[in-house]
């Protein structure tokens, strides 16, 4: 038996740190535990601000997934003061998110993820012309033959396929030669390129793979440039509470809405389709295929066991979110909850989660038996009431200050363990999709465009595969390839927004804000609210108190507090440390497999390490703490 | 010479000619004793420089800057980070991790003390000894303090690092400093934004890479970059001085692209380049896409709030009027002492007025 740690955990947002007991003689993990590793205590720095700016804050939260806190702040400080934007804003809110799933799971699958996969040593070995023949094939056979309803077809022609000459590869592995025999691998550094799943991919593959790499690293700003012109800036554009602050006018090239502008939304909505169609979901399916035929598909944990979401893209807009409003014309449905799915879609169980279920405290609660905060009483605490008492531990081994390892037994993560129904739950695409394909395929749903598409995804992956959905999805595996395919749908609902805000303001209606209740005098003296969103990583939720125009209380449960959690005594282990509980490790102290794990869940944990607070306490809270 | 410099860069910067370039390594092959035929291998090491290493550390982050920095245009980040620095040690981009990382930390100070350049993004919270965040089981305090001392310069990227950010915006329950407030003797650069704007970012490092430390400000901020004020080289700066604002979102005037002042804008006290670079090679700013300026690059900015009040009255150029006077001169009230060049303002305001009014669209 071997403890190894793995801090920093690299090529994620936010500082983690794992710890696995690993047997060497059977590879097997046998104990792991999962520790965000730092709090900034934005909720805190919330309070008492105005209502109208909490998306600036909150928005901070990441900077990665940039841009989903904002959208979930705006709504639910509109959900708080009853606002319903107009047409125009839901339509350009949908594009921004996206437009910006698209470009997460983009960055995520070649820059944060690739390279548990594919190796620029390795690439070095390919022969260029073969790769050229390669990439040829990889497009015939893995282009998943899918699109969305596409009306306005602005694009003449696929602009952006990938190269497939031999001197274009040639070119690429010159230059990757010229870093490694220099000695100073910069990125690619003190990594375990002799690990033995490296050796699993053909050296074409590998070429061909980290071209594509540095060709979405030049890109991949591309895929957003719609967050430019609606908002103004990336990371972090700027939202606006009953709209969007970008108006919109056909007759001045001064606004900051016109023809060209939205020409060049367009221009990068169709980048997004061809970057998915092109490069993304080929890559993807071809060496996730190598990977389904060696038999690696652990590193499931509980993804068939409890999986959740919260619904997104309002087809229209809506009246509120607790009041069910938000969930009457969704396109994507992947609000609930799907037990044991792993037991087959026809066996699994569904449970709804809407409206009213996200204030009652019987269904979402937070626990924090395992994380550095303590509770004024036993038990779990919904988000509404909240209560914030860091207490930090140590570790088990070690200093305050230096740590050897952390105690799985005591208090171990920055992470509070959020719960539905006292149980944990993964989240993220791979939920979505779980969640989709079961209600679809149950009867429960009358599918849309987009859960029609995602059902016809899961059954042609299948098909490729020659694996059944629940025997690829619930794995590592499947988790990445659930993303790659939430991208394809991503970008045709960028472009199924985009047709929808042309439509609209041709047919005259150019509002973009309802600033009827922006001045706060029109605000009730009290008011609480709900915002939800189906970020790129998953469920995310914030709830917002406003008392005399202020915020009274901020709090957020988001996808990575669901996953990243440490245990609870009663439900068991986390989503991370389950996912590694089902993983072999076949180095010890090269344990490239839990970074594959946990590198699928797409780890963001800046947002997941906060801090919570009971109303009107929180200064009191902190004055008196001595972590404060 | 600058560090890791190449013979042939520092002879193309002392304007010495390609003939004369190859000249002296012909005679450096004969002073090395080696035969004619190694020239080429002279020439192409005197060619290839041994890239600056550079460590990025993160702190107390949203690693929105990371983001900013691969959606950097002109430099690509790409180019950077493969042909101009030898990005040695970055979490969020790097292959490596754990120990095996934090090995490859250590012996990047331990080779270059003195040569490689310090990247920091975030803040430093210092609160109970630091232990709010913590990095390879360690504060991340002490990592930056150690690895700043043998550092060639530090560069602070992003508001967190320069000033704070939002996490030492008030209760500030970590206690989060700046940079600054941890480091010692090391040459500092501020690149505040949140984030900056990519090519801000980028250009700060080419230029270190390039020229050595750039010309700093009293904030230790690049003067290239934050020399000027936003609303120095705004778009909208016209309708500001000719009294032509945005009264409320989505109103006329925000149709038509008029300063959005009186709606809160910071452009008046930000320094940054969003007014004449724009973001991503000139594509648009916050103003541009109609939300006012929050200035996010200055000291504190998260304690301004709120971002919708507008800032006190700032006198008109050449005028003693103020927003609000032209305001009500456009209204119809009378005003004494308005300048010509007011005066020019409030006709072409109530052109504007006149037009609409008969085009019956008055603002509502």
């Amino acid at each position: 038996m071997k403890r190894i740690v793995v801090d920093p955990m690299n090529r994620i947002e936010g500082h983690l740190r794992i710890e696995a007991v690993v047997d060497e003689a059977g590879g097997r993990v046998t104990e792991a535990l999962s520790s965000g590793t730092a709090w900034r205590g934005l909720e805190l720095v919330l309070q008492n601000r105005d209502p109208r700016d909490a998306w600036l804050y909150a928005q901070r939260f990441c900077g990665v997934c940039t841009t989903v806190h904002a959208l979930a702040s705006v709504r639910a400080v509109e959900d708080a003061l009853g606002i319903a934007i107009p047409r125009n804003a839901n339509y350009i809110r949908n594009i921004i998110a996206a437009t910006q799933t698209v470009q997460d799971h983009i960055i995520h699958f070649y820059h944060l993820h690739a390279l548990d996969w594919v190796s620029p040593v390795a690439a070095l070995k390919a022969d260029p012309a073969a790769t050229g023949v390669l990439q040829n094939a990889i497009l015939e056979k893995y282009r998943l033959p899918l699109a969305g309803p596409v009306e306005l077809d602005t694009a003449a022609f696929p602009h952006n396929p990938p190269r497939a000459t031999v001197a274009y590869f040639r070119d690429i592995q010159a230059k990757v030669r010229r870093i490694v025999e220099s000695g100073q691998l910069g990125l690619f550094a003190a990594h375990w390129w002799d690990h033995p799943d490296y050796a699993l991919l053909p050296p074409e593959v590998h070429l061909l793979a980290v071209s594509h790499y540095l060709n979405m690293l030049d890109r991949q700003r591309e895929l957003v440039d719609a967050h430019l012109i609606f908002g103004g800036k990336n990371p972090h554009p700027h939202y606006l509470v009953g709209g969007m602050p970008c108006a919109i006018s056909m007759s001045d090239m001064n606004a900051p809405v016109n023809s060209q502008r939205l020409a060049v939304a367009d221009t990068s909505i169709n980048f997004g389709i061809e970057a998915v169609n092109y490069y993304y979901l080929p890559d993807l399916l071809a060496i996730g295929h190598i990977y389904a035929q060696k038999g690696m598909t652990d590193g499931g944990g509980i993804a068939g066991k409890v999986v959740l979401g919260c619904g997104e893209y309002p087809d229209e807009t809506y009246g509120g979110i607790a009041n069910n409003d938000y969930y009457k014309n969704l396109l994507l449905r992947s609000n609930g909850v799907v037990e044991n799915f792993a037991q087959g879609v026809a066996v699994a169980k569904y449970h709804d989660l809407a409206g009213a279920d996200l204030a009652d405290p019987a269904i979402v609660a937070e626990g924090v038996t395992h994380a550095w905060y303590s509770y004024p009483q036993p038990g779990d605490l919904h988000p509404w009431s909240g209560v914030t008492k860091p207490q930090f531990t140590g570790p088990k081994e070690g200093t305050r200050t230096d740590w050897k390892f952390l105690d799985e037994t005591g208090k171990y993560s920055w992470v509070k363990t959020p719960k539905w129904r006292g149980r944990l739950a993964e989240v993220g695409p791979l939920a979505r999709y779980i969640i989709v394909y079961t209600k679809v395929k149950q009867g429960l749903l009358q599918p849309t465009w987009v859960e029609k598409m995602i059902v016809d995804q899961i059954d042609a992956v299948s098909a490729v595969l020659g694996l059944p959905p629940h025997v690829w999805m619930p794995t590592m595996l499947g988790r990445t390839a659930c993303r790659g395919l939430e991208a394809q749908v991503s970008a045709y609902i960028g472009k199924y927004f985009m047709d929808k805000l042309v439509k609209n303001i041709r047919n005259g209606d150019t509002a973009v804000a309802n600033t009827a209740k922006f001045d706060p005098a029109a605000w009730p003296k009290e008011a609480q609210g709900v915002g939800i969103h189906e970020a790129p990583r998953g469920a995310l939720g914030h709830w917002v108190t406003i008392k005399n125009a202020r915020i009274a209380n901020y709090q957020a449960v988001v996808p990575s507090t669901w996953n990243a959690c440490p245990r609870d005594d009663a439900a068991g282990h986390g989503p991370y440390e389950a996912a590694l509980l089902a993983t072999r490790v076949k180095v010890a102290d090269k344990p490239l497999e839990i970074l594959k794990v946990i590198h699928s869940f797409d780890p963001c944990l800046a947002c997941a390490t906060h801090l919570y607070n009971a109303d009107g306490e929180e200064v009191a809270v902190v004055r008196t703490d001595q972590y404060a | 010479m600058h560090i890791g410099e190449t013979l042939w860069a520092l002879l193309k910067r002392r304007s010495v000619s390609r003939r004369d370039f190859l000249k002296t390594c012909a005679a450096l092959t004969g002073a090395f004793g080696l035969p004619p035929a190694a020239l080429p291998a002279v020439v192409a090491a005197a060619e290839t420089k041994p890239l600056p290493p550079v460590i990025w550390l993160h702190g107390h982050e949203c690693t929105g800057c990371d983001e900013a920095f691969i959606r950097s245009q002109k430099p690509l980040a790409s180019d950077i980070v493969l042909n101009l620095i030898s990005l040695e040690d970055m979490e969020v981009l790097g292959a490596a991790a754990g120990e095996a990382l934090e090995r490859h930390h250590h012996e990047i100070i331990a080779q270059y003390p003195g040569k490689y350049l310090l990247l920091f993004e975030g803040a430093v919270p210092v609160a109970d000894g630091g232990v709010s965040c913590m990095v390879g089981g360690k504060p991340i305090a002490a990592k930056l303090r150690a690895a700043a001392q043998s550092a060639a310069a530090v560069v602070a990227i992003g508001s967190c690092a320069a000033w704070g950010g939002i996490q030492a915006a008030r209760p500030n329950p970590t206690g989060s400093v700046a940079v600054s407030e941890i480091i010692g003797s090391a040459p500092l650069i501020n690149i505040p934004g949140c984030p900056p704007i990519p090519e801000v970012l980028t250009g700060a490092i080419m230029h270190y890479v390039l020229f050595g430390v750039p010309p700093l400000d009293s904030k230790r901020r690049p003067l290239q970059f934050f020399g000027n004020r936003i609303h120095d080289t705004c778009y909208r700066r016209a309708f500001f001085d000719s009294g032509m604002f945005v009264e409320n979102f989505d109103d006329k005037g925000a149709k038509a692209g008029w300063c959005l002042y009186k709606v809160g804008c910071r452009g008046p006290v930000a320094y940054n380049q969003c007014g004449s670079m724009r973001w991503w090679n000139g594509l648009s700013y916050p103003i541009q896409s109609g939300a006012p300026c929050v200035a996010c690059a200055a000291d504190n900015f998260w304690d301004t709030d709120p971002f919708y009040q507008r800032l006190p009255n700032i006198n008109l150029p050449n005028t003693v009027a103020t927003a609000d006077t032209i305001g009500l001169v456009a209204a119809g009230a009378t005003l004494a002492g308005v300048a010509a060049h007011g005066l020019l303002s409030v006709a072409q305001h109530r052109r504007h007025k006149e037009k609409d009014r008969r085009e019956g669209k008055d603002d509502e």
